[in-house]
């Protein structure tokens, strides 16, 4: 494979304030984004949060009501989507069914770049052997599996040397296992030709493992904007902390506000410390206590003694095997605690136990209690 | 015990699709018996007449396929049918696409004005264009008033008259089997060509059009079948001499009372479209014109 053939630089995406209505419908709420040329940015949303509706503004299919769209520093409002230079993969390939998979691929440069009749050939080629389809190249996409389709539908998005690449939940229609081979192909052909993706799935690992950086968005507006990690540690939110991956949000009161840490009550039990919350808040406040279930240290409460106990009390009410993990759930008082411990360290949890829940201080965050928090169905154990 | 349970199961699944296979049959029954009285019975008498008529022989036939007028009246009909086919399709084309391309309250007007010709009559119709293209009729008035001709034009009882009736009648139908074989035209490929670079026009030329041709093929195909049995349109507005084959078997018929070419005549039309019908139907499906699957 000639990586440098097939190299672009990518360009810059900027998003700003950009909204765009069906009627009655905010699909768009005032978006503002950043895309530094060459990443691949995921666009991760639940289904109705407005990412098909931003990557076809970007596309120029739709029209913005307001804002701009800035590509390289320059405003696109004026140019027609053809004259983008843009590559775009569908959720449903959308490829010509009446042309061959040579011609399909060579679409773009037909119709953009004025090549020779050799330099076109010569492009095609190297597109088909980037996807590993030279061997495919006279066959009809219906004569195709749909990875097969889905690796056409990529080189005919990059065979014109896009600067800019836009996926649709390209993978939605595969099974799990090629889903995942296609993520990592993804990645790969990403990293060789370097030009910026905008990426939308509503699936939380595909955008975890796949993008530099995730843009979560929710109800039309933009939830948090962060690298994968950032997100999955220090999620803004509790909509953000609830949809990737999994969570305890436990409902808190706050009882004392310092620079350097504060006290949480939870129920009308226990006041813990807890790191300082990330955002303006009194004693009095309500707040979500959030902690990963995969951050929680438990022990059978027959071996802590109970002067010793400086977390959660709480009686184990299921368990469940997961291979490599055990889940918890745990009650303490009202609330229903996750938690996942090692396989080997199982033995010592059965259902009806007591055990003692602690965790390390900066394990914790504090989350605004706003009213779109926790309420996505998203939750529970995956 | 898997066993028995199957054992008991599979009666009442017989039972059941047994009963799914009559009552279909039942319900066809009522149908099938007016098609076999009025259509299937005539046709059988038609059959046998074209050769009972001759002394049963294939006498009809070898006038049919051997006398110059006959030839003289097939290629009429099959010219006059291709022709008026043709510019259907060209004129239905833009219209099915404008159709395709807009959405609600203005597709939904076109289509009414598209379909009001065709809630009225069709002799109404044709007598319509006897008023417009007369020698004292409205578009010889109209050229004459403004001195364009001095003397009316022949528009009428000649091959122009003919088609341009016969298309008029075709168009509503055209546009409509277009539409629908337009409308199954996946419009994220327009879309996907768009991206890629295609202009507006270059985006219709290179996906569009291509695939919307079976749609043409099959609309031609269907409304060819239509034209050649046209009997009014040519008989009140076409020339005497430029006779279609429908025209022929009335006159054979009602006229010349020889109802054994009449009969084998129209056996022959009847075989021509019946060969037509069967080749759009296994290439373009007749269940796909009325929107059946898509396979
Ligand atoms: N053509 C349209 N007409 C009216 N409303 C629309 C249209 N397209 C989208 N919407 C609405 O706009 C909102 C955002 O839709 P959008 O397709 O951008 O969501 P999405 O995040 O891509 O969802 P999904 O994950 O289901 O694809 C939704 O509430 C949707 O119902
Ligand atoms: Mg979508």
């Amino acid at each position: 494979m000639e990586q440098s053939a097939v190299r672009t630089s990518g360009a810059r995406v900027r998003l700003r304030n950009l909204s765009k209505s069906y009627g009655a419908v905010v699909a768009v709420d005032g978006l503002t984004l950043d895309v530094p040329a060459g990443t691949f940015v995921s666009l991760l949303g639940p289904s109705g949060s407005g990412k098909t509706t931003t990557l076809n503004l970007i596309a120029g299919f739709l029209t913005p009501d307001a804002g701009d769209i800035l590509i390289d520093e320059r405003s696109v409002a004026d140019v027609p989507p053809h004259r983008r230079n843009i590559g775009m993969v569908f959720q449903s390939y959308s490829l010509f069914p009446h042309m061959t998979v040579a011609d399909n691929v060579g679409f773009p440069l037909r119709m953009r770049a004025k090549l020779s009749r050799d330099e076109s050939r010569k492009r095609i080629a190297e597109m088909l052997a980037l996807v590993q389809l030279s061997h495919l190249k006279a066959r009809y996409p219906r004569q195709l599996s749909g990875g097969q389709q889905q690796r056409v539908a990529m080189a005919r998005a990059l065979v014109s040397r896009p600067r800019l690449l836009l996926m649709d939940e390209p993978l939605g229609a595969l099974d799990k296992k090629l889903r995942e081979q296609m993520q990592a192909e993804i990645r790969n052909i990403h990293r060789s030709v370097g030009t910026t993706v905008v990426y939308v799935t509503h699936d939380q690992s595909e955008a975890l493992t796949m993008s530099d950086l995730v843009v979560v968005m929710h109800r039309a507006r933009i939830a948090q904007i962060g690298t994968p990690r950032a997100l999955y540690e220090a999620p803004a939110n509790a909509f953000v902390a609830d949809f990737l991956g999994d969570s305890n949000l436990i409902p808190a009161t706050i009882v004392k506000t310092a620079e350097r840490e504060c006290a949480v009550r939870i129920g009308n039990r226990a006041v813990i410390a807890a790191p300082p919350a990330p955002f303006a808040a009194a004693a009095g406040d309500r707040a979500f206590l959030f902690v990963r279930p995969e951050d929680m240290t438990l022990q059978p409460a027959s071996s802590v003694q109970p002067q010793d106990r400086s977390g959660l009390v709480g009686t184990v009410k299921e368990l469940s095997f997961h291979g490599d993990v055990f889940k918890l759930s745990i009650a303490v008082g009202d609330d229903v605690l996750k938690a996942k411990v090692a396989r080997e360290q199982c033995g010592s949890f059965e259902v009806g136990r007591q055990v003692v829940i602690s965790w390390t201080p900066n394990a914790a965050r504090l989350l605004p209690a706003t009213s779109d928090g926790a309420s996505s169905s998203e939750s529970g154990m995956r | 015990m898997t066993a028995i349970a199957g054992h008991t199961t599979a009666p009442p699944r017989m039972a059941a699709s047994s009963r799914q296979r009559i009552i279909p049959a039942l319900l066809l029954m009522p149908c099938l018996a007016w098609i076999s009285f009025f259509f299937l019975l005539p046709l059988a008498l038609m059959c046998w007449r074209s050769f009972a008529a001759k002394g049963y022989s294939f006498a009809a036939y070898t006038v049919l396929f051997t006398s110059p007028l006959y030839t003289k009246v097939m290629l009429t009909t099959v010219k006059t049918a291709s022709i008026a086919t043709v510019i259907a399709l060209i004129l239905a084309y833009p219209v099915a696409y404008v159709l395709t391309i807009s959405g609600g309250f203005r597709r939904a007007l076109i289509l009414t004005f598209v379909f009001i010709p065709y809630w009225v009559d069709i002799i109404v119709r044709t007598f319509s264009w006897l008023i417009l293209l007369g020698d004292n009729g409205l578009i010889n008035k109209l050229l004459m008033a403004t001195g364009i001709v001095h003397t009316p034009l022949e528009l009428l009882y000649n091959s122009f008259s003919v088609l341009i009736a016969m298309v008029q009648i075709l168009l509503p139908l055209t546009i409509i089997i277009l539409f629908g074989a337009m409308l199954r035209i996946d419009r994220t490929l327009i879309a996907a060509a768009k991206i890629h670079g295609a202009g507006s026009w270059q985006a219709f030329r290179t996906v569009f059009f291509p695939l919307s041709l079976p749609g043409v093929y099959g609309a031609g195909l269907l409304v060819f079948v239509l034209s050649l049995g046209f009997y009014v349109t040519p008989a009140l507005l076409g020339s005497p001499r430029q006779t279609m084959i429908a025209q022929t078997i009335m006159v054979e018929a009602s006229e010349l009372l020889d109802w054994g070419q009449a009969s084998a005549a129209g056996l022959v039309l009847l075989i021509i479209t019946t060969l037509i019908a069967a080749i759009y139907n296994r290439y373009f499906s007749l269940d796909r014109l009325w929107g059946g699957s898509d396979a």
